[in-house]
């Protein structure tokens, strides 16, 4: 067993080399809504047990349906009023069970990266031919329903297996979403390839907040927007990165897409924000402050 | 089957503690002590610096920030590790603003995993005490003597060698400790321990190897029980801090005794954006209620000693 995941360096806080985003922006934002299917009869996995209770579990696998059935529709609706593109954590099964979401994110200009073929199926015990099945069909199916390029991945569940990293970077995905150890992009270690992560969150996302924690809406607002001013400042020393994970079963109820509304009037209401997608950001990133990166942890962080 | 007829004998029930580690002391009747300047609530800021090792189990219980998710868990892992990249340097950054010392209660791997992070820790002018050698290697009542000096062992040589006669303060990871934890601990030369969170002052503490002084590190109040396990949200925390500063402050006054407020906090949860700017105005407003002496672990301990002796 691996004592740490072992893919990134340490990077003190502090004395970081600039980041800059375009046009001057201090801070990086970019939403991924989490388009999930969860199957009512998924098979076993030997470290995790998909439902609760006894199949089916009506309560859990309808919570989890309404995001695509009602949540969803709403949740683009607050996106798109407020100009916002989503990036895709997608469950690729979903482009054949519900044409519709994918023809509706499409519309709106968003980008599909790959959250697995579907969120009951774990990487947990995979081996690296069947995960290289699994990212070879999320390439050629958001290809197919996009012509977009896979670009970015977030394992389901986050289940990856201790070399999923690995083939993610052989298989050339560019950015991975694995790890929240860093609010700017950072380099990834992997025995071949090239691979950054970019930050994701569990601090403000709404599945932690909303099931784990019991926070209420407003509260979750008021977290976002902390969240978003404290890394706004400090962008100006040097560019920061705020991820908003969303599941549209959670913010798309009625009772809460109002936070969102509240969250992103909030962001949009400042002017240095560089409203991105997880590609656009990694592609910067790799541009522009990957070798300045890399050259900084080879002098020790100095 | 019925219970044996000696489960009603109570061979040690008499006015003393049912063990010899320490006296029992009403906190009312404690010697007064009189703070620095005449302070009279004594801010010790504890800062929990840990390392989650991946490969940890939760047993033989599950402590707060553990690998709760199936291995391998970078969700937990990585959430954890931020704290030491990033949220410890937004409190350095916040505590220095205002003047407040620290004391870093640090899991001894990282001397060695990383020693920027060491470096920083002393730049800051924070005190380093040891805090076993990681959270996966607890002291508690089921490990084996061999297995355990051995881990007391090596986390105190890495700090050491590291920090040297700088670290005098022992604090046992998740305020576990075997029956033998305390005599390691004063053996090795550590002066104070907050192992027990059971008095707001400090207390001797008897040990095979002479006595230690009894760090006040409360548990009811710290941001991993607060935040992570209750759930409660940053102004409920910092409410609760503010009250106990009144009441503190309070007993400091009429007494005329000072009283120690202990922040007990974590990087990965108190170092997050979202509220890293609570605690600065949680430091504020603890400050501008005025006579507070912000001190380190050891020199609260120091001071105490010098009086209470």
């Amino acid at each position: 067993m691996l004592k740490t995941p072992g893919h990134y360096d340490y990077m003190p806080w502090r004395r970081r080399p600039k980041i800059t985003w375009p046009n001057g922006a201090q801070i990086a934002v970019w939403l991924a809504p989490n388009i999930e299917h969860y199957e009512l009869n998924p098979p076993p996995n030997p470290r995790r047990t998909p439902w609760p209770r006894p199949l089916p579990d009506v309560l859990n696998y309808a919570w989890r349906d309404y995001g695509n059935r009602a949540g969803f529709w709403r949740m683009a609706d607050v996106m798109a009023k407020h100009g916002v593109r989503g990036s895709v954590s997608l469950n690729v099964a979903v482009c054949d069970h519900y044409p519709e979401i994918i023809e509706r994110c499409l519309e709106l200009d968003w980008e599909l990266f790959s959250h697995g073929t579907y969120n009951t199926r774990y990487f947990y015990e995979m081996d690296e031919a069947m995960q290289r099945e699994v990212i070879r069909d999320s390439r050629e199916t958001i290809r197919r329903v996009s012509g977009q390029n896979l670009d970015g991945w977030l394992t389901p569940a986050i289940s990856n297996d201790e070399t999923t990293q690995h083939v993610l970077a052989e298989e050339g995905i560019l950015y991975t979403l694995d790890m929240t150890h860093d609010d700017q992009p950072t380099p990834v270690n992997t025995r071949a390839g090239r691979l950054v992560s970019i930050p994701y969150s569990l601090e403000i996302n709404d599945v932690p907040l909303f099931v784990t924690r019991d926070t209420p809406a407003e509260r979750y607002a008021a977290i976002c927007k902390a969240q978003f001013d404290q890394l706004y400042e400090e962008g100006a020393e040097s560019g920061t990165v705020m991820c908003m994970p969303l599941h549209p079963y959670l913010i798309g109820q009625p009772h809460r897409i109002a936070a969102l509304d509240q969250v992103l009037a909030h962001i949009t209401g400042h002017d240095k924000v560089w409203l991105a997608t997880g590609r656009e950001i990694a592609r910067h990133y790799i541009d522009h402050h990957l070798a300045d990166h890399q050259a900084w942890i080879a002098e020790g962080t100095p | 089957m019925t219970l044996p007829p000696d489960y009603t004998d109570y061979p040690i029930r008499r006015r003393a503690m049912d063990h010899d580690r320490y006296a029992y002391r009403a906190l009312p009747r404690a010697a007064p002590i009189a703070w620095p300047g005449g302070a009279r609530v004594a801010l010790w800021v504890a800062v929990h610096v840990g390392h989650y090792p991946m490969d940890m189990r939760l047993k033989p219980f599950a402590i707060p920030g553990g690998m709760e998710r199936p291995y391998p868990s970078y969700w937990d892992f990585t959430q954890r590790d931020y704290g030491n990249r990033i949220g410890i340097y937004r409190m350095m950054k916040a505590m220095a603003a205002r003047g407040v010392k620290g004391t870093a209660l640090i899991s001894a791997t990282l001397a060695r995993e990383y020693p920027v992070l060491m470096d920083e820790i002393e730049a800051a002018g924070w005190e380093p005490a040891c805090a076993g050698l990681d959270m996966g290697h607890l002291h508690h009542g089921d490990i084996a003597e061999a297995e355990e000096r051995s881990r007391f062992a090596e986390a105190t040589a890495l700090l050491r060698g590291r920090f040297g006669d700088a670290v005098t303060g022992w604090h046992s990871p998740a305020h576990s400790e075997s029956a033998r934890t305390p005599d390691l601990v004063a053996g090795a030369g550590f002066t104070w321990t907050s192992g027990w969170p059971n008095d707001d002052m400090p207390y001797p503490f008897a040990t095979t190897a002479g006595t230690l002084t009894a760090m006040p590190l409360s548990q009811d109040l710290s941001d991993q029980r607060l935040l992570m396990q209750q759930n409660l949200a940053t102004e409920d925390y910092c409410s609760a801090i503010l009250a106990a500063h009144q009441t503190l402050d309070a007993e400091a006054r009429a007494t005329g005794s000072g009283r120690i407020l202990t922040l007990s906090v974590t990087p990965w949860l108190m170092g997050q954006p979202h509220r890293i700017r609570a605690f600065g105005a949680l430091l504020d407003a603890i400050l501008a209620r005025g006579a507070v002496w912000s001190a380190a672990g050891a020199e609260i301990a120091a001071a105490w000693r010098a009086q209470a002796s």
